[in-house]
């Protein structure tokens, strides 16, 4: 990245923020605005017979206070972000409002909502509501939920099936009976997700004048998330605008604001800003989770190691629901689609359950369903490999696809762009050194020190367009020159920590000729047309409709210089703001002069081309839109880049306390082209971090009774500075053909990895023990049992 | 409502006297009265470290205190870290080793790291891991964050 590009990530970017004056939601605060705060339910599964809101009307500073029944009318439920059902599928769609109308299914399901002068006394209110409530059984295991008695959620459906898919791809009787040996694995995922640093929070103005409902809100998606809460406010979606100021991070947690509605809705009941600021065990509550899966498996293989098919069950527990307060649904079917990952197999068919159960509701987490896939995979791999006392290593170059099959149909439909795996994962050990550390484990053990070497590999399929969703894949960017010669870039791909403006400035100043310190990144708001940053597809679509756009302006103000230095058009370039000919150093206009001649003096007639002129097209602006050529024909090839990425860890389990400390960690990703290295390498070292605290500490645990223990950070164990090890990083580049810039989408490949490299690592150093792992977060008490039960 | 109290504090040494709700927590003071919203709110419970400043010259997480407590005292937030528009060496160093993702935990982190610095002035990476664990950054894995601020320390000692 060149110093220009670095000056500007710092002066526009970063300065705001280490200075303190970045604005996010919370920093907003208009005249006369108003604080809310929301009630949930404290029972997990209940009947609501009554609410009672008087005593907390009389505190003075209350304003107003509204419940489920009461809102009912006036607005519509919440809209649905997927219907698969139109596919064939068995998928239900529950009825959900903002606030619980008779029943409650989860604690922290928004009952009442609160309006006061002060966030204080909102509070206050949040104490002397009295609900009356009628307990009913609670559910919160998905295979308890699957019996024929279980207490249902959902009256009406007559069981607690969301989602049922079975999906078959190959001949799977076929291949297993040309089975050498078949193995079982068992899989469970712990509940966990995203939780940004920064709360939920959001701020909706609507004034009457205008009849327009303003609402700012940290979201990923606005011009999305403008047409949820039209939709239930009941409202045009001309007259709503959200717009987006600095994000505190996003995840997939920041996808669908169901919550947010109901500030929303307040706003426009009383006509005043309010401003809703969640709690952080709230947050805990209410936000969506993610994971919480459970995969039995049967794997076929050759004696020799190579996999022919896998086949079984797959349950994820989407808690109270998955496709209306977020989009947690649909990852039920990248979960099954991934498992393939970078190998050839035959077959697979899986029975995939979506469970409902009285927990939170289901959304997306970085990773969305793609990591479920990858992670079954790499178990199954690991297993095998210690089966046919192969290396992890070595059952991988096995099974590999090779860089001349590309581009790869894989048998799930999806249409792998290109890649190396071999090389990638050549590289990893080396990196790592994976010899050395083998030895210094026997020396070690000798000493009974007991380390243990992990790794896994990854596809990440990125970049979905997903049809009968929220996930279509739209996007679009528009580029203008202004006449004082600045460039304004219009993107919807949003900057919620990925640097994404700085890779848009980039590719702008590269394919246009300009300077970076001249070009203004528009983001954030929901006029620009297009769906932002999840399924990181920021580089795909966001990055590559930029890059059309910019060629096209290009090609218009090449056209214009061409008339005005009568000039040869193919004699043009653009450097730093300069049209020059390449044969005539004398000719020569900057694009601000350009600019102003066209626009003003002398103006259109005698700067455009008669073409331009007759087809109306004065403006020196260009609109483009991406979409995904891999995903037209097919509907099973959902996804347009596939990365792919191989980590390997050293890590030591303390035997008294069951402790695992990760000594080494290492990563290799394949992200096709680099835009904007540093942002790259940032991307990998957040998402190790955040793969390494799913597996080893991060949890949330309901008990029997639906209530959820971990409401704080320290409950939940997000990791610390002393959790994290130092990472290595290293690249290789297998430009993608798809994209406009040959880079891939990679947002997610690096949480997806951490996990079975952590799981393998464990095992290897508890070899001696025989310790097998079917189940994470590995903190310390589980693996300290797992020793006891074999010692 | 709880009464009013009056309290004067020095905040990035300007002097401000005002008459606040004895409930009122130091994090909401500094944000909504005095308008200083640089400083952040990631938990209010003491466990993200995200609202960190600087109270009588030592870094505290101004969601555990309440405004009164602070009547009488000197209080520095991120805004008044830079001196005469030149940056501290910390916030350049996050800048250059891109230990901003976004942003939420850059004031804390800046914050104790600063008090870090000051006590510490020949921290090593160990040290650093260990004073900033009480500030959770959910983006960068820490890695960038821990080298931003090894590098300030190099600078600081020089
Ligand atoms: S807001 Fe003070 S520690 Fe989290
Ligand atoms: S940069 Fe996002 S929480 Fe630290």
């Amino acid at each position: 990245m060149s110093n220009k590009i670095e000056d500007w990530r710092k002066r526009e970017r970063d300065y705001p923020i280490v200075t303190g004056k970045a604005l996010y939601t919370n920093d907003i605060n208009l005249p006369n605005m108003l604080y809310c705060t929301i009630l949930g339910s404290n029972y997990a599964h209940a009947r609501i017979k009554s609410i009672n809101v008087n005593k907390a009307l009389e505190i003075p500073g209350v304003i107003n206070i509204i419940t489920g029944a009461e809102l009912m009318d006036k607005i519509n439920p919440l809209p649905t972000n997927s219907d698969y059902s139109k596919l064939g599928w068995h998928w239900r769609i529950p009825k959900v409002y903002p606030l619980a109308i008779d029943k409650v299914r989860f604690v922290g399901e928004p009952i009442a909502a609160i309006v006061a002068t002060n966030s204080y006394i909102a509070e206050d209110a949040l104490e002397m509501i009295d609900v009356e409530y009628e307990p009913l059984p609670v559910v919160v295991n998905p295979e308890k939920a699957m019996e024929k008695d279980a207490p249902l959620l959902y009256e009406e459906w007559g069981d607690n099936i969301q989602a049922y898919i079975k999906f078959i791809h190959g001949d799977i009787e076929k291949s297993f009976s040309k089975a050498d040996k078949v193995l079982r694995v068992q899989l469970k995922e712990q509940r966990y997700s995203g939780f940004p640093i920064e709360p939920r929070c959001c701020v909706a103005d609507y004034d009457e004048r205008r009849n327009e409902l303003r609402v700012w809100l940290p979201n990923q998606t606005p011009y999305q998330s403008r047409r949820y809460i039209a939709s239930v406010l009941n409202m045009p979606e001309s007259h709503v605008k959200v717009i987006v100021p600095n994000v505190g991070g996003g995840f997939g947690n920041r996808i669908v604001p169901y919550k947010e509605v109901i500030p929303c809705i307040l706003s426009l009941i009383l006509k005043k800003p309010i401003k809703w600021f969640e709690s952080r065990r709230e947050n805990f509550l209410s936000q969506t989770h993610q994971r919480d899966l459970k995969w039995d498996v049967e794997a076929a293989f050759k004696n020799d190691g190579r996999i022919l098919s896998i086949r079984g069950r797959f349950i994820m527990d989407y808690g109270v629901e998955g496709t209306n307060r977020d989009a947690g649904s649909p990852a039920i079917v990248p979960a099954v689609r991934s498992i393939p990952s970078a190998y050839k197999l035959e077959a697979i068919q899986i029975d995939a359950y979506g469970v409902v159960t009285n927990k939170a509701p289901y959304g997306a987490y970085r990773g969305y369903g793609k990591d479920k896939g990858n992670r079954l995979i790499e178990r199954v791999l690991n297993i095998a490999a210690r089966e046919f006392n192969l290396s992890p290593e070595e059952i991988r170059f096995k099974n590999f696809i090779q860089p001349n099959e590309f581009p790869y149909r894989q048998i799930t439909g999806y249409l792998y762009d290109s890649g190396n795996y071999p090389k990638v994962l050549k590289r990893a050990l080396q990196l790592l050194n994976i010899e050395y550390w083998r030895e210094q484990q026997r020396l070690l053990r000798e000493r009974n020190r007991y380390i243990g070497i992990g790794l896994a590999f990854m596809v990440e399929p990125a970049g979905a367009s997903i049809p009968y969703s929220i996930f279509t894949g739209i996007e679009s960017a528009k580029v203008s020159l202004f006449t004082d010669g600045s460039i304004h870039v219009y993107s919807n791909t949003i900057d919620i920590g990925q640097h994404s403006k700085v890779a848009i400035v980039s590719v702008v100043a590269e394919n246009l000729g300009v300077k970076p310190e001249d070009i203004k990144v528009i983001m954030g708001d929901s006029d620009i047309v297009g769906l932002g940053p999840w399924s990181s597809r920021g580089v795909i679509y966001g990055i590559s409709a930029v890059v059309k756009a910019t060629k096209a302006l290009k090609l218009k103000i090449l056209k214009v210089a061409a008339k005005i230095l009568n000039e040869n058009f193919e004699n043009l370039y653009i450097k730093d703001g300069v049209i020059y000919s390449k044969s005539n150093s004398e000719k020569q206009i900057s694009i601000r002069d350009l600019a102003n001649r066209v626009y003003f003096f002398p103006g259109p007639q005698m700067t455009l081309t008669q073409d331009m002129l007759e087809k109306g097209e004065t403006t020196l602006e260009a609109i483009a839109s991406w979409f995904s050529p891999t995903t037209i024909k097919e509907l099973s090839s959902v996804y347009t880049t596939f990365c792919c990425g191989a980590d390997a860890a050293v890590i030591e389990v303390d035997l008294e306390t069951g402790k695992v400390k990760v000594l080494k960690y290492v990563a290799v990703h394949d992200v096709g082209k680099i835009i904007d290295l540093a942002s790259v390498e940032a991307q990998v070292q957040g998402g190790i971090a955040q793969g390494i605290g799913g597996v080893l500490f991060e949890e949330l645990i309901y008990n029997e009774d639906g209530q959820l223990l971990t409401t704080t950070f320290t409950d939940y164990l997000m990791p610390t500075a002393i959790d994290i090890p130092e990472i290595e990083i290293d690249h290789i580049e297998t430009p993608s053909p798809v994209t406009e810039t040959g880079a891939k989408g990679m947002g997610e490949g690096p949480i997806i990895i951490p996990p079975e490299v952590i799981i393998s690592a464990v095992e290897d150093a508890l070899a001696p023990f025989k310790v097998r792992i079917s189940e994470t977060p590995l903190k310390p008490e589980r693996i300290w049992r797992l020793l006891k039960c074999v010692t | 409502m709880s009464k009013k109290v009056s309290i004067t504090v020095k905040v990035n040494g300007e002097v401000f006297k005002a008459d606040v709700e004895s409930r009122m927590l130091l994090i909401d003071f500094l944000r909504d009265v005095l308008g200083l919203t640089g400083t952040k709110k990631g938990c209010d419970e003491g466990k993200c470290g995200a609202c960190t400043i600087l109270f009588n010259g030592s870094a505290v997480k101004s969601c555990l205190m309440f405004a009164v407590q602070a009547d009488g005292s000197e209080i520095i937030t991120i805004e008044g870290l830079s001196k005469e528009g030149k940056l501290h060496p910390l916030q350049e160093e996050f800048m250059k080793n891109i230990a901003i993702q976004c942003g939420y935990c850059t004031a804390g982190m800046i914050m104790v790291a600063y008090n870090l610095l000051k006590l510490y002035p020949k921290i090593n990476e160990d040290e650093i891991r260990k004073g900033i664990s009480g500030n959770l950054c959910r983006c960068t894995g820490y890695v960038n964050i821990v080298k931003a601020i090894l590098s300030a320390a190099h600078r600081c000692e020089k």
